[in-house]
């Protein structure tokens, strides 16, 4: 363990060593060694890629280098669990996300943690809507279509995978709609789509950040995006909200450590985000990737967080998924 | 076709600029290290150098994260004949043959025509790809559940019916990968099945433990085992390159595997890894050399190791024609793709000419570059064997380990190839056949996946296999290879009975 911590530290330090080479005359207290960055996930995500987006920007910041780990497995489980377990001396942080900190833990019984008592919770990263599209031969362009075409014969809508937040809508449209919608699910958010655009299945509940490029090419419709209001890069595209349907959900990434974090570290820590936040570069790079930079207090996150076990708890149980 | 010509020269104008051809060949360099190295994959390694490519132009970067791939898979075959560890899914079927040509003394052999079979159709593939990418990819959207299933399904059912030795056992091993593959989280449910609550086995059991396991360890152990075939190993290293003979028996295989795998390289989601075994039954069944399989037929080694680059390649048109990734690699390629600013996709041809023809014209200046950095190391891998096995089977350990290790940052995958290791070893005692473990293995938990969505989309209708028209195909091809096999069974108890 040690060992191989040592070599990846190698290979990431070879990356960052102007970066060392600034840092060195200031020699703060904190971070004294390099910081670890887990990511739940298997590199190439949304979460791996908001990971690096991120990291590259802030380790220059912190002046020493911050090697993302990836540390995949049970819903993201695995990887918060070690951060959940690890020295509050913010060498290590963990990418939250909706997953590990909100579905996760009710679809999960026996996870190990708790998403909020576990936690230092430092900074909202980013927002992204859900995007309900269809096959253009389907002739769906908006949710009338759509309650119509499913009363007349029963539709089926694909996700990127059994309770994923994507699939907890196709559930929550179908208590709407008064009839269940027969939910497809596929192994990441690229089959289905593929699925989708090749008509074997008509419907798919997706992420805006993988869907972004299908509606842009018109390869698929978007029909009702999950966020309060019109997104800035797809004004065309009208809110649930607008269609008479009180859906409102996000997907969201965001910057955690373990509980009992030192003030002055989270701080800095959220300090430093929130600039990189602000920057051009970065909004631009999430504004390709169709989300939004999140702008919280560290108080304000872990409220966000609390509100997110809420609300996605009770449709994890709904749809009686339960591993374990 | 004037087109065609034109573009293809405007990307190799791309290609061959100093920048873009030092960065492909640093990736082709990088690739074949990792490939070499067992267990190191290039998704590892490209989500490693991923911040790296932030600076670089965005044709450049996708150039160089291409020639890690390839480079990959030609490193990859390199390990599987010299010491039976394949590192990918591919390169499994290459130890069949390939490792058994290496303890012939072949080893020089067998590695040049993987590199020139490789080449080859790479060079077909690529042409494949620019000619006709957008074209290919509606064969490949019509392919739905059902007729995925039916391919797999066909797949296993070959596997079984081609098996060396008895068939008794090799459908035992098909069954076992099966089950083994069903472990973790039901896709459609959410459900973790056979998981015992350990949260590592929730996303399944990794390729790589039981692969590395199963094939490479547990041959390490055999290998110490008999003190007779080492030496065998070490004093005939044998002549490096292919006897013309050779050459004729490997000629056609290439030309087969490179048709098989270009076609199945098209096919989202396991197609890849559908056309080094699809390759290698064939090859069994038609060539001339099949009397010899088992024993080192390079014809094994020629078709497969084809077929694998060829879908190493067109795996590339669902990527450029529809912003999908087939894979984890092309997954990151797509990620590398969007923070340079470029959505992938079917309007990328026109949006970034540069960029699609440019990536193209660098895939087959990646397969040239691979060739001339491989051929003339074939001299120093056979070399390799050479050295004492007190040096090497520790330093292949320890590789073994490191590889995976990183593969998710987590010791539970080392217990798992140790478990696995074992297990391969009794299985070697009981002349039992790890490879179709390893099909049933991969291709099980996709059957079941497709099989159970066919169902899911037709309301519980099992007539949409016979319907629709491809799965009604692949199913009576298999229906067929039933027959095959039970035939010289009947005719064996006919015989038995006449004698009586």
């Amino acid at each position: 363990m040690v060992q191989t911590w040592r070599r990846r530290a190698i290979l990431g330090g070879s990356l960052a060593l102007p970066v060392l080479a600034r840092a060195q005359g200031a020699a703060p207290a904190w971070p004294s060694q390099p910081i670890r960055l887990v990511v739940p996930f298997a590199p190439g995500g949304t979460t791996d890629l908001v990971a690096r987006l991120v990291a590259t920007p802030l380790q220059e910041k912190l002046g020493q280098p911050i090697i993302v780990e990836n540390r995949p497995g049970a819903g993201a489980t695995v990887g918060s669990l070690l951060v959940a377990q690890a020295p509050p001396d913010g060498h290590t942080l963990v990418l939250s996300n909706i997953a590990s900190h909100a579905i996760s833990p009710t679809l999960y019984g026996n996870i190990r943690y708790d998403p909020l008592r576990d936690f230092s919770h430092i900074a909202l990263l980013t927002l992204n809507p859900s995007v309900f599209v269809a096959n253009p031969r389907t002739g769906i362009a908006n949710l009338a279509d759509l309650a119509r075409l499913h009363r007349q014969r029963g539709l089926d809508m694909a996700s990127s995978g059994s309770g994923s937040s994507n699939h907890l809508l196709i559930v929550k449209m179908g208590g709407l709609l008064g009839r269940e919608i027969n939910h497809i699910p596929f192994r990441g958010a690229g089959p289905a789509m593929t699925a989708v655009i090749g008509g074997q299945v008509p419907l798919m509940s997706d992420s805006l950040p993988s869907a972004a490029a299908h509606i842009r090419q018109g390869s698929v419709t978007a029909v009702a995006m999950s966020s309060a209001e019109r997104h800035p890069s797809f004004p065309n595209v009208p809110t649930f909200r607008e269609q008479g349907y009180d859906v409102v959900a996000s997907s969201w990434f965001g910057l955690s450590g373990p509980a009992n974090l030192p003030r002055p570290i989270v701080d800095r820590l959220a300090r430093e985000v929130g600039t990189i936040l602000d920057s051009d570069s970065t909004r631009m790079r999430f504004a390709e990737i169709g989300g939004s930079p999140g702008r919280f207090s560290p108080e304000e996150y872990a409220a966000f967080v609390a509100s997110e076990v809420a609300l996605w708890g009770p449709l994890v149980r709904e749809t009686g998924a339960r591993p374990d | 076709m004037e087109l065609l010509i034109s573009n293809l020269l405007h990307g190799f104008g791309v290609a061959i600029s100093f920048q873009n051809l030092s960065f492909a060949l640093l990736g082709a360099l990088i690739g074949t290290a990792i490939g070499v190295l067992p267990g190191i994959g290039p998704v590892a390694t490209i989500s490693l150098l991923l911040p790296i490519t932030f600076g670089l132009p965005a044709t450049t970067a996708i150039i160089m994260l291409a020639g890690i791939y390839y480079g990959a898979q030609y490193g990859g075959s390199t390990t599987a004949i010299l010491l039976n560890l394949p590192g990918e899914v591919s390169s499994v079927v290459t130890t069949l043959e390939g490792y058994k040509m290496a303890r012939n003394g072949r080893a020089g052999a067998a590695l040049a025509t993987a590199a020139l079979g490789s080449f080859f159709a790479g060079t077909v593939a690529t042409i494949l790809v620019a000619a006709s990418g957008p074209m290919l990819t509606q064969v490949a959207l019509s392919f739905g559940p059902a007729d995925y299933f039916s391919l797999m399904l066909l797949g296993l059912i070959i596997a079984c019916v081609l098996a060396q030795g008895s068939i008794v056992k090799a459908v035992g091993m098909v069954v076992l990968g099966v089950a083994l593959g069903l472990v973790g989280t039901d896709v459609q449910t959410g459900q973790q099945r056979f998981t015992f609550g350990i949260p590592e086995l929730s996303d399944g059991i990794g390729f790589v433990p039981i692969a590395m396991g199963m094939f490479g360890i547990a041959e390490i152990i055999l290998n110490l085992e008999r003190p007779e075939s080492r030496s065998v190993l070490s004093t005939k290293v044998g002549q490096l390159w292919l006897t013309k003979e050779e050459f004729k028996r490997a000629t056609p295989s290439v030309l087969r595997g490179t048709v098989v795998g270009s076609f199945l390289g098209i096919l989202p989601g396991g197609g890849a890894s559908l056309a080094a075994f699809g390759s290698y039954m064939m090859e069994r069944k038609v060539s001339r050399g099949k009397h010899l399989f088992g024993q080192g037929a390079i014809e094994g080694v020629a078709g497969p190791e084809a077929a694998n680059n060829a879908a190493a390649q067109t795996s590339f048109i669902p990527l450029l024609t529809l912003g999908i990734p087939s894979n984890a690699v092309m997954a990151l390629m797509v990620g590398a793709l969007i923070i340079q600013g470029i959505q992938p996709g079917p309007r990328m041809v026109e949006a970034q000419p540069d960029l699609f023809w440019g990536l193209i014209a660098s895939m087959w200046l990646g397969n040239l570059m691979l060739l001339v950095i491989n051929l003339p190391m074939i001299g120093m891998w056979v070399k390799l064997l050479q050295v004492p096995y007190r040096f090497l089977y520790p330093s292949i350990l320890v590789f073994c380990c490191i590889g995976v290790y990183s593969l998710n940052n987590n010791v539970f995958d080392v217990y798992m190839t140790v478990l696995f290791t074992v297990f391969g070893y009794v299985c070697n005692k009981l002349k039992m056949e790890p490879a179709p473990l390893l099909i049933g293995f991969v291709l099980g938990p996709m059957m079941e996946e497709h099989l159970r969505r066919a169902m899911l989309l037709s309301r519980g209708d099992w007539s949409v296999f016979i319907q629709r028209p491809i799965s009604a195909t692949m199913l009576g091809i298999a229906a067929f290879a039933l027959i095959l096999m039970a035939l010289p069974t009947i005719r064996k108890g006919k015989e038995k009975a006449m004698a009586e």
